[in-house]
């Protein structure tokens, strides 16, 4: 029985990993596009989300089956439910990667902008925040995981910072007002995809450390 | 959250011994009174022995000895001048296979109460209902209580043991291992009706199905080779058990 449970305990862990590995290239691919304007290496993102939705059906499958078959309990049982918010928070970064694709196509002739308002700067951050959110899955590496949830104010005062930038620019020039409005939408996904890589860490401290570290700041601020 | 205590059985620095071996070591915790308490643990880790000790039946095997105290209610349960009939009718037990007397399902949970000297038949009558209804087994016997308890099924015969513990108003109800031979349908009744006795009762529930613990205990204690590993609120033991030897076990990972 423990074996069966074990061995699919790993299945689930497998698919996580593609998965979490598909995103990671999809994210790693619309940031470059974005850095360099070519809208080319967008190509084809549609088509590999569409991957990453069957693993997100799968992982659900895999999930239930565990949870109706096994009823498993404490650290078993964080695991799957941590396995089932990644598996969440995985598929709304790829179909964000999906939505940055779409905004490098319509902004790829303002690199300009881009450079000068640093939202490549920000869509560095995220991208690490996301890559370091699955190493510490994969590895269970609680400390790695609290630093991506450290590094979320970063990306935060980058999008504040971003935002003001762009609507400076739009006070200033009508004809920027439609470049912008893009580059608005564009680092909003970014900083969605930096909140994902948050819960995505926070998942990993659930399941080591028993703890729900979710709404910390505000539950934090509010008893204060 | 501060629970309020409300002690039913204190356990003091209990050893037990079986022919100088110490089976179980230095249990001390508390048992709250109207709270069912889980004890789980693997094989020979001393749940049944710690049971038998709560209602002195330990005391039927030679080479026994206790030390150490368990108080119920503030008193000495092995003082020697307490009667221990009358504290097998204080704190009943409900053993894993059911043992249902060779007569009528009305006489087998009339059995003790004949015995303490009740013969009024009315008072029987009442009993009998009161009793089988808070076992969930009335509905299914009333209009056959003078057919042989023997002839029920095994779920129902479960029910009519605990049925015939209830009749005594007992404080205080042990079940070692209840649905070890019932199907889940059976189960379940047993489990609803343990939901509702705690209302009135203090239950120890031993159960090698730890779910069923995670089920229907407000308190769950983990033994293991005769000690107690760890004792708390069933929703913590089975979320983020604190001893790892509890994780290992509930999880299946053990030995």
């Amino acid at each position: 029985m423990q074996e069966h449970f074990n061995e699919e305990i790993e299945n689930l862990k497998t698919s996580l990993i593609k998965m979490a590995t598909l995103v990671d290239e999809q994210v790693e691919r619309v940031i470059t596009a974005l850095e360099t304007g070519d809208a080319q290496l967008c190509k084809g993102i549609k088509a590999k989300d569409r991957e990453i939705d069957i693993y997100d059906n799968l992982i659900q499958t895999q999930c239930e089956n565990i949870l109706a078959l096994f009823q498993p309990v404490a650290i078993d049982l964080r695991f799957v439910l941590s396995a089932l918010m990644t598996n969440n928070q995985l598929e709304r970064c790829g179909d964000i990667a999906v939505n940055i694709a779409q905004r490098v196509k319509k902004t790829n002739d303002m690199q300009s902008l881009i450079k000068e308002s640093h939202i490549l700067e920000m869509g560095q951050q995220a991208k690490l925040m996301l890559k370091e959110a699955i190493d510490a899955f994969i590895n269970n590496d609680i400390q790695m995981a609290k630093k991506v949830v450290d590094s979320d104010e970063i990306v935060d005062n980058l999008n504040k910072q971003i935002f003001n930038f762009l609507v400076e620019k739009m006070k200033a020039d009508n004809a920027l007002i439609e470049p912008c409005s893009h580059l608005i939408v564009l680092i909003r996904n970014i900083e969605r995809l930096a909140d994902h890589a948050c819960n995505i860490a926070r998942n990993i401290v659930f399941y080591v450390e028993a703890k729900i570290i979710k709404h910390q700041a505000r539950l934090n601020r509010q008893t204060e | 959250m501060q629970q309020e205590k409300n002690i039913k059985i204190d356990i003091r620095h209990v050893n037990i011994f079986a022919r100088d071996v110490k089976i179980l070591k230095d249990l001390n915790f508390e048992v709250n009174s109207n709270q069912i308490l889980g004890i789980i643990g693997p094989a020979g880790s001393g749940k049944t022995t710690f049971l038998r000790s709560l209602n002195r039946m330990n005391e039927l095997e030679t080479g026994w000895r206790i030390d150490g105290q368990i108080l119920l209610d503030g008193k000495d349960i092995y003082d020697s001048e307490l009667d221990v009939n009358s504290l097998r009718k204080r704190v009943g037990i409900v053993f894993a296979l059911p043992v249902a007397l060779p007569m009528s399902i009305y006489e087998n949970i009339v059995y003790g109460l004949r015995l303490s000297g009740v013969s009024d038949k009315k008072r029987l009558d009442e009993i009998v209902e009161k009793s089988l209804s808070a076992a969930f087994l009335w509905d299914e016997v009333k209009d056959r209580l003078s057919l042989s308890g023997l002839r029920l099924s095994g779920g129902q015969q479960q029910r009519l043991c605990l049925a015939r513990v209830l009749a005594m108003e007992p404080d205080v109800i042990l079940l070692d291992e209840p649905c070890s031979g019932l199907d889940p349908i059976s189960t379940t009744w047993i489990e609803d009706a343990l939901t509702e006795l705690k209302k009135k009762y203090t239950i120890i529930l031993v159960t090698n199905n730890t779910m069923q613990a995670a089920r229907v205990a407000d308190m769950t204690a983990f033994f293991l080779m005769g000690e107690l590993i760890e004792i708390g609120l069933t929703k913590q033991i089975f979320t983020a058990p604190v001893k790892k030897e509890t994780s290992d076990y509930i999880t299946g990972r053990f030995g």
